[in-house]
């Protein structure tokens, strides 16, 4: 009888799998988004200007001080008072990008502010402009400094995206609750989507961890690894 | 923005809120005791329970609240029959889910401990219990209450996912409200302020105390 009631539920595959690849690319494009919000407002907080100073740290208090459940809904259910009507697919994907950059922007405010003053003193006197300094000195040595902090990040998005169930998006939660309502297997049900998380976030880290020996190969990455993960533990959770 | 819409709303939301309070404290009870074990689990010397304990902890890790409290919901409904308590179902969802989080950061806090100290207390004739109540405890205490604070601060956030099995929190009375009145902007903000009421004073506790500790 278990084994009946298993293959039950996996009889609907096709809809677990679809799940899963909207999930992987929800959280894709939402990291995307993420970091492209993140770097903007980490250099709004570290600038000179108090009122980019203040418009970012808004930013960042607002949102992590709020659940993310609720941004999903103003983003879903407000912005069309606006007249911005989004898919839920699409709401969804820059409610929790909008979420997660604000935890990044902590996280690359940390990276930026690691990077030794030598370093800054350095580029200035061999006269390079300030650009540079931030793309080719600065950038690459916070981003290796805060990596496993980034890879953290990226499996929120993926975790955040089950809560995108609510506003009907067809990911891996919304797919187990609709086979959930139609088999009344729960164990089964969503055993098999625990495995798909499970398996889409190590999988996710496992990619992560080849990219950053392919692209930080220099011995100082495995000491700063060291160093950033244990306080990491304690960080992101949305 | 509609004023008085909000104003009348004021007296349903309060209920929720008083909802999520109560909601809050009993998980932050609950995930702060099963913490405590698990991490118990992971830092004891027997393979087989610290492996145990380091699943528990991948587990939840690895996957989403929604899942735990869906779980939850669906098992209890199934093996308790009608008439779930959705309150004790929210309750249990939300804390054995962060107690994996809790249970990482109070095993952090132990091993931050240097092992010196705790050598140091036998040599001064502390027998292992007295050791750790009277040295390795408070430090731990010290470094790992700012990061417990601040998962209790997520916890206090992740009760609105308590919606989606319907208990009637601060965020599903806001959704009722706006199913009826159909203004999203005016009640799921006045919902984002009475959140940010409670949970930003504790976040500049923890900003503040963590930069004290550095």
């Amino acid at each position: 009888m278990f084994e009946y009631q298993w293959r039950t539920v996996l009889a609907y595959w096709p809809d677990y799998l679809h799940a899963a690849v909207l999930a992987l690319q929800i959280t894709v494009v939402g990291f995307l988004l993420a970091f492209v919000i993140a770097s903007a407002a980490a250099l709004a907080r570290n600038s000179r200007s108090a009122i980019l100073r203040f418009v970012a740290t808004c930013y960042v208090e607002a949102i992590r001080n709020t659940p993310v459940l609720l941004q999903i809904f103003i983003v879903y259910f407000a912005l069309p008072s606006f007249g911005i009507r989004l898919s839920a697919v699409t709401a969804g994907t820059i409610a929790l990008g909008v979420n997660v950059g604000a935890y990044l922007t902590e996280v690359l405010r940390a990276g930026i502010s690691s990077v030794g003053k030598g370093q800054l003193e350095a580029a200035q006197v061999l006269g390079l402009s300030s650009r540079t300094v931030l793309l080719n000195v600065v950038a690459p040595q916070a981003l290796r400094n805060v990596y496993p902090a980034l890879v953290n990040n990226l499996i929120q998005v993926l975790l955040g995206t089950s809560l995108l169930s609510a506003i009907a998006v067809p990911e891996i939660t919304g797919v187990a609750t609709v086979v959930n309502a139609r088999t009344l297997l729960f164990v089964q049900v969503f055993g098999i989507a625990v495995a798909l998380y499970l398996v889409l976030s190590y999988g996710l880290s496992a990619v992560a961890a080849l990219v950053e020996r392919l692209s930080f190969k220099s011995p100082a990455s495995r000491r700063a690894r060291k160093r950033t993960s244990a306080p990491s533990l304690t960080g992101a959770s949305s | 923005m509609n004023v008085s819409l909000i104003w009348q709303s004021l007296p349903f939301l309060w209920t929720g809120f008083l909802m999520t309070l109560a909601l809050a404290a009993v998980s932050i009870a609950g995930s702060t005791v099963l913490g405590l074990a698990v991490a118990a689990l992971r830092t004891s010397r027997p393979p087989l329970l610290r492996g145990l304990g380091r699943a528990y902890v991948e587990l939840f890790r690895g996957s989403p609240i929604p899942i735990t409290l869906l779980f939850v919901y669906f098992g209890a409904a199934l093996y308790l029959g009608y008439g779930v308590n959705l309150f004790v179902a929210a309750a249990v969802g939300l804390s054995v889910y962060h107690s994996a989080f809790i249970a990482e950061i109070i095993r952090s806090g132990i091993e931050a401990v240097p092992v010196g100290q705790h050598e140091a207390a036998q040599i001064l004739g502390l027998k292992p219990t007295q050791s750790f109540r009277w040295v390795v405890l408070p430090q731990t205490v010290r470094i790992a209450v700012p990061p417990l604070v601040g998962q209790y601060i997520s916890l206090i956030k992740d009760t609105s996912i308590a919606s989606i099995i319907g208990l009637a929190e601060m965020m599903k009375v806001g959704q009722s409200i706006v199913d009826r009145t159909g203004d999203p902007v005016s009640i799921y903000l006045t919902v984002a302020v009475l959140y940010f009421i409670v949970c930003y004073p504790l976040s500049l506790w923890v900003t503040r105390t963590q930069r004290r500790a550095i």
